[in-house]
C-alpha cells in the first residue's frame, strides 16, 4: 500500500541516519584511542577525549528528536519499536564513547611510563570489539536480526581474551609491586573494551526487538 | 462451541465466549457489505473493531442485536451465537435480544423527556414496579457516574445536559434494562477529550459486569481501552472482512498481517 506518512517516514530516516552517524563517531573514537595506546601518541589520545563532546551533543539531539517524534506522531507497532530501540541504541553508543575516553585517558597515563610489556592480546581484543561495533551498525542499517545475533555471539571471544589479560596482569602485579600501577591501568583499559563488547550485545538485542517485538537476552 | 478465531485469554483464565459470530455475510440488496466475518467475543472483556471507513465495522456491530432489521432490503447469513443461541434465527425474540444486547450510538440520543424518564423508559415498558424502577434509575445513574450530578434535577429535561452527560445518560438508559452485552458505536467521537476519558474510565468499570464491543476510529482509544481488537478491511469487491483478531497488545505491537501494520501505523492509503 502507498505510504500516507511521508513526513513521518522522513523523520524516521533522519533519526536512523543520526544513529548510524553517532555509531561511526564512536567506532572511530575506539580505534583511535587504541592507536594512541599502541603508538604512544598523546596528541591522538587528547583528540579522542575532546571529540567526545561532539558525541554527547549528537546524543542529546537524537534523544530530543526521538522524543518529539513520539510526542507528535504517536507511533505504534514497528514505528514505536524503531524509535524506542534507537533511543536505547544512542544511549549505549554514548556510553561506548565514554569507554573510548577511558581508554584514551589510560593511554595518556601509560604513555608517560615505561611500557610494561608488548601489547598483544589487548590489540586483538580491540580488533574484535571494533569489528563488532562496525558490524552492529550494519545490522542496524539493514535491521538484520540474524546478523545481530551472530555479532552478539562474538562477545564470548572478547570475554575469553579479557580473562586471559586479567590473569596475565595480576601475574605481573604479584611478581613485582613496581608493576602494580601500570598493570592496574591496563586492567581498567581492558575492562573498557570488555564493556564496549557488552554494549554491542545490548544493541544486538535492540535489533532483534525491532524485528520481532520480543525483548530477548543475547548475553 | 467457538469459531476458529478464538481470542486467547488475557490473564490465563478459562475463556467464556459471550458472542460468537461465525461466517457472517451481510447484504444491502445486491451489495455485499460483509464477507465471512467471524469474531469470538469474550465475556466481560472489551473487544474493539477498527478499520477504515466503509469496512463494515458498524454493520457488523449492528448485526449483533439485529439493528439491521430496521433497514429495509437487508439480510444477514451465517450465525451470531449469544450464549449459544443464534440471534439471526427467525425465532429470536428481537425485543428481548435488544434488552440483552444494548447499544450506545455515536451521538447521544436522549428522549425529549426528563432525566428520570429516559432511564425509566425501558423498565417501564418491561412492566417493572415503581419502587423497582426508582431503584434501577438510581443504580444506573450511579453506574455511569451521573447520579451526583443530576440527583437534584431528575425531573428536568435530559436535553439540558452537556454532550458528555447526555452520552452517559444514554448508557444509563441501556444499563437500566440489565443487558449482558453493550455495543458501542464510536461512543466518544462527538465528545471533548475530558468527556471521552470519562467514558473510557466508565468502560473499565463496566467490563467487570458486562461484555463490551466497541467500534472506534480512534486507534489510540482502541489501544487504551480494549482487551481484544479486530482489524477489518474491505476486500476487492468492497465487502468488509476481518483481517486480524487478537489481544490488543499484539495487534498494536506485533501485528501479524502487514495490512494491519499498514493501517495502525497510518500507512494505509
Amino acid at each position: 500500500m502507498a505510504t500516507t506518512r511521508t513526513l513521518f517516514d522522513q523523520e524516521l530516516a533522519e533519526l536512523k541516519s543520526g544513529v548510524v552517524r553517532m555509531g561511526s563517531m564512536v567506532e572511530q573514537a575506539i580505534a583511535e584511542s587504541m592507536r594512541a595506546l599502541v603508538d604512544r601518541n598523546n596528541v591522538l589520545a587528547k583528540e579522542v577525549i575532546a571529540r567526545d563532546q561532539e558525541v554527547n551533543e549528537l546524543h542529546r539531539q537524537l534523544r530530543e528528536r526521538a522524543f518529539m517524534i513520539m510526542a507528535t506522531q504517536q507511533p505504534v507497532a514497528r514505528d514505536l519499536r524503531l524509535i524506542v530501540s534507537f533511543q536505547h541504541m544512542v544511549l549505549e553508543l554514548e556510553r561506548m564513547g565514554d569507554h573510548a575516553v577511558g581508554i584514551a585517558r589510560a593511554a595518556l597515563r601509560l604513555n608517560d611510563l615505561p611500557q610494561l610489556k608488548p601489547y598483544i592480546d589487548l590489540p586483538k581484543m580491540a580488533e574484535i570489539t571494533e569489528s563488532q561495533v562496525h558490524e552492529i551498525l550494519g545490522a542496524v542499517i539493514e535491521a538484520d536480526q540474524d546478523r545481530a545475533r551472530a555479532i552478539a555471539e562474538r562477545d564470548d571471544e572478547v570475554d575469553a581474551l579479557y580473562h586471559k589479560i586479567w590473569d596475565e596482569l595480576v601475574g605481573f602485579m604479584v611478581q613485582d609491586p613496581a608493576n602494580v600501577q601500570r598493570a592496574a591501568i591496563l586492567l581498567f583499559l581492558a575492562k573498557d573494551l570488555e564493556r564496549i563488547a557488552d554494549r554491542v550485545t545490548n544493541i544486538a538485542e535492540d535489533v532483534v526487538f525491532l524485528h520481532t517485538g520480543r525483548i530477548v537476552e543475547l548475553s | 462451541m467457538q469459531t476458529e478465531i478464538v481470542p486467547p485469554t488475557v490473564d490465563g483464565a478459562d475463556v467464556e465466549i459471550k458472542l460468537d459470530a461465525r461466517r457472517v455475510n451481510f447484504f444491502y440488496g445486491d451489495f455485499q457489505a460483509l464477507h465471512d466475518a467471524s469474531l469470538a467475543v469474550q465475556a466481560r472483556k472489551i473487544t474493539a473493531l477498527i478499520g477504515p471507513s466503509g469496512c463494515g465495522k458498524t454493520t457488523f456491530l449492528r448485526i449483533f442485536n439485529r439493528m439491521h432489521d430496521l433497514t429495509p432490503g437487508t439480510r444477514a447469513t451465517g450465525e451470531v451465537l449469544l450464549d449459544g443461541h443464534n440471534v439471526l434465527s427467525p425465532d429470536t425474540d428481537v425485543i428481548n435480544l435488544r434488552r440483552q444486547v444494548g447499544m450506545l450510538f455515536q451521538r447521544a440520543n436522549p428522549f425529549p423527556k426528563s432525566i428520570y424518564d429516559n432511564v425509566a423508559y425501558g423498565p417501564h415498558i418491561l412492566g417493572w414496579s415503581k419502587p423497582q424502577i426508582d431503584e434501577i434509575v438510581e443504580e444506573s445513574l450511579k453506574d455511569t457516574g451521573l447520579w451526583d450530578e443530576v440527583k437534584d434535577r431528575l425531573r428536568r429535561s435530559a436535553l439540558n445536559l452537556s454532550g458528555g452527560q447526555q452520552q452517559r445518560l444514554c448508557l444509563a438508559r441501556a444499563l437500566a434494562v440489565k443487558p449482558e452485552v453493550i455495543l458501542m458505536d464510536e461512543p466518544a467521537s462527538a465528545l471533548d477529550p475530558i468527556a471521552t476519558l470519562r467514558i473510557e474510565e466508565l468502560m473499565q468499570e463496566l467490563k467487570k459486569r458486562y461484555t463490551i464491543v466497541i467500534v472506534t476510529h480512534n486507534m489510540q482509544q482502541s489501544a487504551r481501552v480494549s482487551d481484544f481488537t479486530a482489524f477489518m478491511l474491505m476486500n476487492e469487491r468492497r465487502a468488509g472482512e476481518v483481517i486480524e483478531f487478537g489481544p490488543t497488545d499484539d495487534i498494536f505491537n506485533r501485528p501479524k498481517d502487514s495490512r494491519t501494520e499498514d493501517y495502525i501505523t497510518g500507512r494505509f492509503g
